[in-house]
């Protein structure tokens, strides 16, 4: 028997209409037991705990008993003026104003490079460039730490091999503590972005090129007029992820400078985790929590509006 | 201060197995109460009426003092209770392993709530989760006979664990804190430690000009700076009423004269330039490698300091500590002391009983001597160094108590943590030359006024 699907079918019969039916009863059959573990693992492990997360910051509660007190939005008002969240929020800002930007430059650079550089020991780059995305932050940031060792640091070496006499405590000095863990963290993922960019400029028709290059285009407008649109989408998700990253910033800072000397590279994750694990105030310490899930919530939202562009299909 | 002890474990690796051998060593077969190396009077096995079969799960921190001082008072406790079972484990992270247990209502039997990831005391307390420790303070004493377990205590270690009239903790450690130096060091310069303020000043300058740095402190940790040196200077400017009126909350206390004689001496330092260069970019056992290889003279830390860097610490280098000298001689001899590392037993615990029976084990005098033999710290428990040949750090650490006639101690510290870290924030801006000492005070007195209009913060006073 014919059965054709959709529409006002006037050629379908009884026998046919009962087939349909039951094809959808059936259907529903099948996508349910599909669906229902992952929907069931999303409401238990991401919508429970959030919910949870939410109602946590509307208590006051010490974490050590499973009665929180409700209290209300005043977690929330007393986090307005709290000079310790602005001065957290600050860095985190610092480095979103920052981080995104800097890295993107040096890995469209460096993946521009090696794309179009004619490069020798390019898959040695490419590696060399990735591998400190392997390693786990904590190890980055002790790593870090001893080079930026005041009296064994390699950094401290090189100046004193220049002729400076003082040596420099980079994560010792408010002034400069913020941006030496900052530069840790473009470090670690410039090389992550050069293979994600380098995987984007391959896919480029090698055509395009040679065309520009005919109607006697620098490497300059190559980069300008086809590299950079072309790879727009990438760069679009490069940024989101950047963002987000930036919001949050614990395990290096964590590892580095507990967000000292004197606060100068506090941020609001290494905030949270004070004031609920030192201080004991989880309730407050959630609510900042939730502040910086809108903010980093906002943030996804905002750079991807910002960057919409239409997608050049080629 | 806390941070310290929170850190790497020196001892983990050696220690551990330095404290399994020596175990077996004073553990000779044979007692009446299985293999325990004292007699223990009939009255004192089991005051507290642990059941057999009832095992205890401890859960200790495990930093500076490394964890064979808890195996040892574990063994101590399996030989005096061979039908009960009983766990060592040794975390770091206190606050963050400990919670949910707390949270579920099954917490462990007996916990050392210390380090720098500690559940803050007064939460516990608080929420109603330490048991009362009264009847083991009434207990008999293990193995000082005649005695019960609070009077082995020396008195006033334990006040700090009071609170409406309730024992809620104990420490089991007692710290001596001050200035420490290499004796060989100054015996081969011929240096003397100086009696005055002044005249430690000049000795820097001789210390200077021989091409060392003079001092150095635990860089991104400058709390260190805060008990080691300043409060010190505070006691000796303006004697325990200073200390009291910063504990207390007294108006404009941080502007009093005394403080500000303390930071102006403190900051001579600086002036002077007798700070090791790049000291605050250090964390504490960094620094205090520096000090031990000789880049510098003098650090501020408590008697701790010899366990946590013993394995960096070269041969002959005779650590010894010095408390910090005042205005004049007079008060040379005050020393800052305070007893530390508390030990919790929850009131949820499915064992009280046996949480409260290991502390009776963990602070007896056995267990003192072995703490004082093989950790060089002090117990706050009689007798707990009678017979043990004591090293250069332990011996000026008790000699400098004793010529002060018992320590004092600067409570606020642990009372309002928000406080501390602003002390601590503004010390290291001090000792790098970005803010004067006027500057600290006016930072330091913002800060306590906050914590004194902030009605969630539960208050003290020490009288």
């Amino acid at each position: 028997m014919l059965v054709v699907f959709g529409g006002d079918e006037p050629t379908m019969t009884n026998n046919a209409i009962a087939a349909w039916l039951q094809f959808k009863k059936k259907k529903y059959h099948i996508i349910l037991p599909f669906t229902l573990p992952s929907l069931l693992l999303f409401l238990v492990f991401l919508v429970y705990p959030y919910g949870q997360a939410m109602y946590i910051s509307l208590t006051k509660w010490r974490g050590l008993t499973p009665k929180p007190t409700f209290v209300g939005l005043a977690n929330f008002e007393k986090l307005l003026g709290d000079a310790l969240f602005w001065n957290a929020l600050k860095h985190n800002l610092i480095y979103l104003v920052s981080i995104p930007a800097i890295t993107i430059v040096i890995s469209l650079y460096l993946a521009f490079l090696l794309t179009h550089g004619k490069a020798r020991f390019r898959k040695f780059y490419r590696i060399a460039f990735f591998f400190p995305q392997v390693m786990s932050l904590v190890a980055i940031g002790v790593l870090w730490s001893f080079i930026y060792h005041p009296t064994i640091g390699v950094l401290s070496s090189i100046a004193s091999m220049l002729g400076a006499t003082d040596s420099i405590a980079w994560l010792g000095n408010p002034d400069l503590a913020l941006g030496a863990v900052g530069t840790v963290v473009i470090w670690q993922a410039v090389g992550f972005y050069v293979v994600l960019f380098m995987a984007g400029m391959d896919s480029i028709p090698e055509s395009y090129y040679e065309a520009a290059t005919i109607d006697g285009a620098t490497r300059w407008d190559l980069f300008w007029k086809i590299t950079l649109p072309l790879l727009w989408d990438t760069i679009r998700t490069a940024l989101v992820f950047l963002a987000i990253g930036a919001t949050n910033m614990f395990a290096i800072t964590q590892t580095m400078t507990q967000g000292g000397p004197n606060r100068s590279t506090d941020v609001l994750s290494t905030y949270v985790y004070e004031r609920a694990f030192l201080s004991g105030k989880f309730g407050y310490a959630t609510a900042v929590a939730v502040a910086m899930f809108l903010l980093a919530f906002a943030l996804s939202i905002l750079t991807m509006r910002a960057t919409r562009r239409e997608s050049l299909e080629y | 201060m806390k941070q310290q002890l929170s850190r790497r474990d020196f001892l983990k690796s050696s220690g551990a197995l330095a404290a399994g051998v020596m175990a077996s060593q004073i553990m000779p077969l044979a007692t009446a109460q299985g293999d325990l190396p004292f007699e223990v009077v009939p009255e004192a096995v089991n005051p507290l009426g642990l059941e057999a079969g009832a095992n205890v799960e401890g859960v200790f921190f495990e930093g500076g003092f490394g964890r064979s001082y808890i195996d040892n008072a574990a063994d101590i406790f399996r030989a005096l209770h061979p039908d009960n079972e009983m766990t060592v484990e040794g975390i770091q992270q206190v606050s963050e392993i400990l919670r949910p247990r707390f949270i579920g209502g099954n917490p462990p039997d007996v916990i050392d709530n210390s380090g720098a990831f500690s559940i803050p005391m007064d939460s516990l307390v608080a929420d109603e989760q330490l048991a009362d420790l009264a009847p083991l303070m009434a207990a008999p004493a293990l193995d000082t006979p005649g005695m019960t377990f609070g009077e082995t205590l020396f008195p006033g270690s334990q006040a700090d664990g009071v609170f409406d009239g309730r024992q809620l903790y104990l420490n089991i450690a007692y710290t001596v804190s001050g200035i420490w130096h290499s004796q060989s060091l100054f015996d081969e310069k011929g240096w003397e430690y100086p009696r005055t303020w002044d005249g430690l000043m000049g000795l820097c300058e001789t210390i200077k000009s021989a091409g060392i740095a003079p001092w150095t402190y635990q860089g991104k940790f400058p709390g260190y700076m805060v008990f080691g040196c300043l409060m010190p200077l505070v006691y000796k400017n303006g004697g325990i009423q200073a200390i009291k009126d910063i504990d207390n909350l007294v108006d404009d206390a941080w502007k009093s004269d005394a403080v500000m004689q303390a930071l102006n001496m403190m900051h001579q330092l600086v002036e002077n330039d007798y700070i090791l260069p790049g000291t605050e970019g250090l964390t504490h056992t960094e620094s205090q490698a520096e000090w031990l290889q000789g880049n510098a003279v003098f650090i501020p830390c408590g008697t701790w300091l010899e366990n946590e860097m013993r394995e960096l610490t070269p041969e002959g280098f005779d650590m010894v500590v010095k408390p910090v000298p005042g205005p004049d001689e007079s008060s040379y001899h005050s020393v800052g002391a305070w007893p530390g590392e508390p030990y919790i037993v929850p009131v949820n615990a499915a064992n009280v009983t046996g949480g409260m029976e290991f502390m009776r084990c963990m602070l007896s005098k056995a267990n003192a001597q072995f703490f004082a033999k093989e950790i060089s710290a002090i117990m706050p428990v009689f007798g707990g160094s009678e017979g043990v040949e004591l090293s250069s750090a332990l011996q000026s650490a008790l000699e400098a108590v004793e010529a002060a006639n018992g320590g004092f101690d600067y409570l606020s510290r642990g009372w309002y943590s928000d406080l501390w870290t602003a002390v601590a924030n503004a010390t290291g801006e001090l000792l790098t030359g970005r803010i004067s000492p006027d500057q600290f005070a006016e930072t330091v007195q913002a800060a306590a006024d906050e914590v004194k209009a902030d009605g969630d913060i539960p208050k003290y006073t020490r009288a």
